[in-house]
């Protein structure tokens, strides 16, 4: 079968239909090891093939549009550049090309979701520029704003955080024992003097 | 110790002494975790028992659209995260306190700051974190003060790091690592096996491979002839006790004689602060750091007298300049120069767990490792079809393996023990336990895992040509030059593509009579490199030669990513460490023996 030429569907958590060429598609592991176990199965049944839908319903519409998108800039008009540690720079278009870096300057929660569907989907590329940049997202942050990022909740005891926060001085954070408004409060003043 | 009972008839396996070593014994581990982790399992049975998806006290965690980012995607964003962001993670919560502990983190981060920064460690904390903090902090403070003149207060405190054991948090992945990093080592390693036989029954041993155990035999009684015969010539491993015994073993115990070395240690290790990483078990990491040195005989004549005379006495088979029954017996290599030739005698020193994981030595080479002090583990396997969890390419030039010896033992120790009854009796593998004082023979194209045992293990080693692996060594000169190492990041050594003539030129002078039958040989004689080749190599010219380069240009820009093992690689750029919470990695098979 002319593999190569032919389009799989991806289809989202909310039902949609996407059509991917498959050599596109194939970017994600996963889907490269059901269509070739597809093709094992499947002997003669041509009609089945062009059919065939592979559902993701851990991914919504949005996230999947955007999948595919990274995918065929990547097949066909450039592959990023590996990201290797030590990072270079903490910039992130010193590490990867400007349509790369301008992929993933998107707000927080779809980057988080990027970064599940790629991990879903074993997308690597994607996965480490998704990593990468969430990673960058949050240099410079304190601990009560990556609370609000994560939306965690603060589950120290009194004493254990006491002492987390004795020990990390050298991190440069000063979170005063104080509720989580005020140290929000305090933080920004903190990120002003730096 | 169990009876051994009396067999009746020989027709029946003779009873080891020594338990079989099974998997728990690695795992049954008495040390918790130190930040609480328990396997995943334990989830349905603790107290503070919520479902597994409530989010506070379980092992992942809600971002705002109740995504829930799973242990090793943390993983992979905080391997990105440089010191300072990763030090406020950790006050978050419970799960980022105990995921942002990892030691292969901020063991990473060290190394990073290190290698950016020019920084030599020469303090050392109880815990990688705790040196990280100290770098910083000292780093910090020097910039204060230069900034501030008069100001001679450090403004930025080292407190040391106590860990936190957390409760409620429950990974499977997590607490694996912790597996890796600390498993326990059977008592069975640790013991003096049963000295075996004397010289003659030597050699029925060497047919019977219902032997698990590595041959092994006192040095006063390993003459050359029989070294040659039945090892060398045999490419069969032997342990000789007692060959390593000397001046060597009784300094060096004395770390700071050893002091005075000039070596380079990895991550920037001032000689004192690795002493003290290596005694302080708190390092629990799944590849400990471990320095090799190639200059130390070279530029350091003391240590080359404290072992080298005594050794080549006891071992004239290994001497290079003895001429014992008309076999030079040893080292070939000699011939190009000792700087010329590829990098040959290496000075090891490793913390407990430190090891290596399997691989071929380079070049072809034999190899013998003395034991100064501290015991290692071998895990041996023939030349041929490789161990579990080893998955080399075809042509031998990369290899798919866990990164880590704890890793390896954890994923294959079963599979591997069932390598004693499953395989044919010449593909099996073979085990030791060298003790200092001993050396170990590893004939060429033996796969090798190597795990020190003690808390300081320093050893030397050294990989040569004879003339029984001489016509092997030559063709891989050609065949698979791109993997030669060892020469092609100092200045003064012959670079790999003129290797093969250079030795050919010199060995026509010095040792016509065998290089003469190195170079009938037609194809390999060693299955490591037979079955992977399917190109049949007959003649080894100069044009071959050429040819072969042109072949191998792919070859050469291939990818190679390493593994835990530190050191300068052969391509000339000095390795930066990945990191090593990816379980696997694909390796070049040929590395430096580095145990």
């Amino acid at each position: 079968m002319d593999e190569e030429n032919g389009i799989v569907k991806l289809v989202s958590k909310e039902g949609d239909v996407h059509e991917v060429p498959i050599n596109v598609a194939k970017m994600s592991s996963l889907i490269l090891s059901t269509l070739d176990d597809d093709e094992e199965d499947d002997d003669d049944d041509e009609e089945t093939k062009k059919h065939l839908e592979i559902p993701l319903p851990n991914v919504k519409n949005a996230v999947l549009t955007k999948v595919i998108e990274y995918c065929k800039h990547y097949t066909n008009d450039e592959a990023m550049t590996q990201i290797q540690t030590p990072l270079k720079s903490s910039k992130i278009e010193d590490l990867v090309q400007t349509w790369y870096a301008g992929f993933v300057d998107v707000e927080q929660t779809l980057l988080f979701e990027l970064v599940t569907a790629a991990n879903f989907m074993d997308i690597k590329p994607l996965l480490d520029l998704t990593c990468l940049a969430v990673s960058i997202s949050i240099k410079g942050k304190t601990a009560p704003q990556l609370r609000e990022i994560f939306n965690i909740s603060n589950d120290f005891s009194q004493e254990e955080e006491a002492q987390v926060r004795e020990e990390s001085q050298w991190s440069q954070e000063d979170t005063p024992a104080v509720p989580a408004a005020a140290a929000a409060a305090a933080a920004n003043e903190e990120e002003k003097e730096e | 110790m169990r009876q051994q009972e009396q067999e009746p008839s020989s027709k029946k396996k003779k009873r080891k002494n020594q338990k079989r070593v099974r998997l728990v014994d690695f795992t049954c581990i008495e040390e918790p975790h130190p930040y609480g982790v328990l396997p995943g399992g334990n989830r349905f049975f603790g107290s503070s028992s919520s479902s597994p998806s409530s989010s506070s006290s379980s092992s992942s965690v809600s971002s705002t659209n109740n995504n829930t980012l799973s242990d090793n995607l943390w993983q992979q964003i905080i391997s990105f995260c440089d010191g300072s962001t990763t030090g406020r993670l950790i006050q978050v919560n419970r799960y980022l306190y105990v995921i942002g502990h990892q030691p292969e983190l901020w063991r990473d981060l060290v190394l990073r700051k290190c290698q950016s920064e020019k920084l030599t460690i020469s303090n050392v904390g109880p815990s990688w974190k705790d040196t990280y903090v100290l770098l910083t902090t000292s780093t910090l403070n020097d910039d204060d003060h230069n900034n501030n003149n008069n100001n001679n207060n450090n403004k930025y405190k080292y407190i040391p790091h106590q860990p936190i054991r957390m409760t409620g948090i429950y990974s499977d992945d997590i607490y694996r690592s912790h597996l890796c990093r600390s498993f326990a080592l059977p008592s069975v390693w640790l013991q003096q096996q049963q000295q075996q036989q004397t010289q003659t029954q030597t050699t029925t041993n060497n047919n019977n491979n219902n032997n698990k155990e590595v041959d092994t035999v006192d040095v006063d009684d390993m003459t050359s002839q029989q070294f040659f015969t039945q090892y060398e010539e045999r490419n069969r491993p032997v342990v000789i006790k007692g060959a390593a015994n000397g001046k060597a073993s009784e300094k060096w115990k004395n770390w700071n004689y050893l002091m005075n070395n000039s070596a380079p240690l990895p991550g920037n290790f001032t000689l004192e602060a690795y002493h003290d990483y290596t005694q302080d078990t708190n390092y629990l990491e799944e590849s400990p750091l471990y320095l090799f040195d190639r200059n130390a005989f070279t530029t350091n004549k003391e240590w080359e007298n404290d072992f080298f005379p005594e050794f080549h006495r006891k071992c004239s088979y290994w001497d290079p300049s003895s001429n014992t029954n008309g076999k030079c017996g040893h080292d070939l290599l000699q011939h190009l120069g000792n700087d010329k030739r590829p990098d040959h005698t290496w000075l090891i020193v490793g913390p407990k767990r430190s090891g290596s994981v399997f691989h071929i030595d380079p070049n072809a080479t034999h190899a013998w490792n003395a034991c100064i002090t501290g015991r290692k583990r071998w895990i041996l396997y023939p030349p041929g079809q490789p161990p579990p969890g080893v998955f080399p390419s075809a042509d031998m030039d990369e290899v798919a393996l866990p990164l880590s010896v704890g890793e390896w033992i954890i994923q294959y120790w079963t599979e591997h023990i069932e390598q004693y009854r499953t395989r044919p009796v010449d593909q099996r593998p073979l085990e030791c336990t060298t003790h200092p004082g001993d050396v170990v023979f590893v004939p060429h194209g033996w796969w090798h895992s190597v795990i020190n045992l003690d808390d300081s293990n320093i050893a030397i080693t050294h990989n040569y040509a004879s003339p029984s692996n001489l016509g092997n060594v030559l063709r891989f000169f050609v065949d698979k030059q791109d993997q030669i190492s060892g020469c092609r990041d100092r200045k003064e050594s012959i670079k790999p593509e003129y290797i093969h003539d250079e030795l050919v030129k010199v060995l026509k002078i010095k040792e016509p009579k065998h290089l003469e039958k190195a170079l009938q040989q037609t194809g390999w004689t060693c299955r490591a490199w037979d079955e992977g080749d399917n190109k049949i190599k007959v003649k080894l010219s100069t044009r071959q030669q050429q040819d072969d380069e042109n072949e191998n240009e792919d070859n050469i820009n291939k990818k190679r990513r390493t593994s835990a093992m530190n050191g300068e690689r052969d391509d000339g750029k000095k390795q930066e460490l990945t990191s090593v919470m990816s379980k696997t990695d694909t390796v070049s098979t040929f590395s430096f023996s580095f145990l």
